[in-house]
């Protein structure tokens, strides 16, 4: 992971993004700028429709970027290539608003499975890393359950295993909490955070759930297409004053 | 990229009914094309195993014979004037016509193929003719045809037990000499072998001389190819001189094209291919599309398309597998069985195994790289 603080691992520009073609073309991004810092837990908020899965997707590399201008840890996404767009994928954790395990696996083999993408990790390793993994995730009792026997945080948990698992340098998260209950959805979050912030991972989630605001470095707000105000978050040096927390959350890193 | 956990066969295990469809599937197409294949081999092997085993290298016909339904006589004197070549070591002759066989046990009129053999050597190389040829000299004996068809009685198993049965063929009393192994096909049942002067006597409008099949043993070393040229243009016109592969051929040509067996059989090889294309496909491509979002995500996680065909081909593959080899069991029981039933030579030869091999791989692969294209429409960016 790129340590240099003073270099962002996501900055955009002049971002518009339309869907539909001529007459039902309908533009959702509004010349949308941001940076994240190494390290940042950051929540973008703002209410259903406003544009903020779009958001996500364009940063995955999963849709194609349209105009203006988006690096997404060291990748150029204009005109960027499948092959890039998957290599850069291959560095991110992905984190759903459902689960989306695979349901013939066990806990165990959906973690263990991301390691298809890291050839270079021994079968062995990745058995251990992925346990270990589980373990922090609280269901080393339960790895060899199949997914169906699990309940909808157990499950989460094990998604957030499977984004953590290959040390992703950034993980992008929509919405994980919405198919959750409010104790289950707060011990999800809470998991994500302290995990990230012992790997010093950065996070960028989308959520409109207020009770999780308080885990962030910064909360984005978006509305009708346009970013349209930062604000630092609550969860500060003094919340998590042992976690380390590389760098300070800083406002003016997202530019309204 | 390796593939550390056994995706494919884990996602195959998952849905149980869906995998033995599948497995099923395969099953009954690899059992189909077995016995598609092993029947039209050995109905047309069948029809040639007099041919196969002639004495002699050349075979001596009249020029419009075509097969042994439909023969033409030609006179014996004929093949005197080989005798004389210093390349020629025997001749033969063979009288043949389908007689009548009454079924001891039931009084039914059946009819059999009768052959009229010279008994001083063999012209029919059949095992154990040798040891009954003294015998057959006798009046009114005739050796049978231990694999032909049920339904002329069960005389073999009359004779082992030593009952005394009437034998009645065209109408005279015969009694039974030994058994040999022709076996039933086309258009025979059964087959009576009976020395010349039995079968005149059983076909008394049949001229002494007036003979179906000439047989010529070369001495060793002569070459085939130009004893039977020299011998067409010694013979003229009025015969036709073939090799046996040759007097094989012709009869198979016949079969080939007066009976609709060769394209039956293919027909139903390429049906049985296309049941097993078509289940395989139909079960591969309802589970793609039914695990699409699972596909979409983890394609958003970077799995390459590569990876995920491979999946869904290695579904195939181990398809095939499961499928081919109970398939493979039960062709074999049921070419037994057959066996036993029909007389026909049905065996599980390798070549046909290899060939169905590869051929059942091929309908899985095809139908998983049918399948495989459903893959495209699983779009990474609806995941969220
Ligand atoms: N694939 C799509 N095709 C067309 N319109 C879409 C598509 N996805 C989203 N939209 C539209 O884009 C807008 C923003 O959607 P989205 O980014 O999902 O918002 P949010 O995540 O903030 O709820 C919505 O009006 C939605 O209807
Ligand atoms: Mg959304």
């Amino acid at each position: 992971m790129k340590t240099d603080d003073s270099k962002a691992i996501i900055t955009g520009a002049g971002i518009n993004f339309s869907f539909g073609q001529g007459e039902l073309r309908k533009q959702i991004l509004f010349d949308v700028e941001l940076a994240i810092q190494p390290g940042e837990i950051v929540l973008l908020t703002g209410p259903s429709g406003s544009g903020k899965t779009t958001l996500l997707t364009l940063i995955a590399g999963l849709r194609k970027l349209q105009e203006g201008r988006l690096d997404v840890l060291g990748h150029s996404l204009h005109n960027a290539s499948q092959a890039d767009l998957l290599q850069l994928r291959r560095k991110i954790g992905f984190i759903f608003q459902a689960h989306n395990l695979l349901p013939y696996l066990t806990a165990l083999q959906n973690v263990q499975v991301m390691f298809d993408l890291q050839p270079d990790v021994t079968i062995k390793e990745g058995r251990e890393r992925a346990t270990r993994m589980l373990q922090q995730v609280g269901l080393g009792e339960r790895m060899n359950y199949h997914v169906s026997r699990l309940s909808g945080g157990q499950k989460q948990r094990v998604a957030i295993a499977r984004a953590l698992v290959g040390r992703p340098e950034l993980v992008l998260a929509d919405e994980p909490t919405a198919a959750l209950d409010g104790t289950s959805g707060r011990e999800v979050v809470n998991l994500l955070q302290s995990l990230a912030r012992e790997q010093k991972r950065p996070i960028l989630m989308v959520t409109h759930d207020v009770r999780v605001l308080d885990i962030a470095d910064r909360i984005i707000e978006m509305q009708d297409g346009h970013l349209t105000a930062s604000s630092r978050g609550s969860s500060s040096a003094e919340n998590h004053p042992a976690k380390g927390v590389q760098n300070e959350p800083d406002i003016a890193n997202v530019t309204l | 990229m390796s593939q550390r956990i056994p995706l494919a066969w884990l996602q195959l295990k998952h849905e149980k009914m869906k995998l033995f469809a599948a497995v099923a599937g395969v099953m009954v197409s690899v059992v189909l094309m077995w016995m598609q294949l092993g029947l039209m081999k050995a109905l047309f092997a069948s029809a040639v195993v007099f041919h196969g085993s002639m004495n002699g290298e050349l075979v001596i016909v009249h020029s419009q014979y075509e097969h042994l339904l439909h023969s033409k006589v030609f006179s014996s004197r004929l093949l005197y004037r080989l005798r004389g070549s210093p390349d020629v070591s025997d001749v033969f002759s063979i009288y043949l016509a389908p007689g009548e066989w009454k079924n001891p046990w039931n009084g039914e009129m059946r009819s059999i193929q009768c052959y009229g053999i010279e008994t001083d050597n063999a012209s029919l190389k059949l095992p154990g003719i040798e040891q009954h040829l003294l015998q057959l000299r006798n009046t009114d004996v005739f050796l049978y045809d231990r694999m032909a068809r049920p339904r002329f009685g069960d005389v073999v198993g009359a004779v082992e037990r030593r009952e005394p049965v009437e034998l009645e063929l065209n109408r005279r009393r015969m009694s039974l000499a030994g058994v040999v192994d022709l076996g039933a096909s086309f258009g025979v049942d059964g087959n009576v072998l009976v020395s010349h002067a039995n079968f005149l006597r059983l076909f008394p409008e049949r001229k002494s001389g007036e003979i179906d099949v000439g047989v010529v043993k070369l001495m060793p070393g002569i070459s085939v190819v130009s004893a039977q040229k020299q011998f067409q243009k010694v013979l003229g016109k009025e015969v036709q001189v073939l090799t046996v592969e040759q007097f094989k051929e012709l009869e198979l040509i016949y079969w080939r094209s007066a009976t609709p067996i060769g394209i039956i059989f293919t027909a139903g090889t390429v049906v049985g291919f296309f049941i097993g294309f078509i289940v395989v496909y139909q079960i591969l491509y309802t589970d793609v599309t039914n695990h699409l979002p699972q596909y979409a995500t983890m394609k958003a996680m970077g799995f390459s398309d590569g990876y995920l065909y491979q999946l869904v081909l290695g579904q195939s593959v181990q398809l095939a597998t499961m499928g081919f080899i109970p398939g493979s069991l039960i062709a074999a029981a049921m070419y037994a069985g057959l066996r036993k039933v029909t007389q026909l030579p049905l065996y599980m030869e390798p070549m046909r195994g290899v060939f169905l091999i590869f051929a059942t791989i091929l309908m899985c692969t095809f139908s998983g790289m049918l399948a495989v294209r459903k893959l495209r429409s699983a779009d990474p960016a609806d995941v969220f």
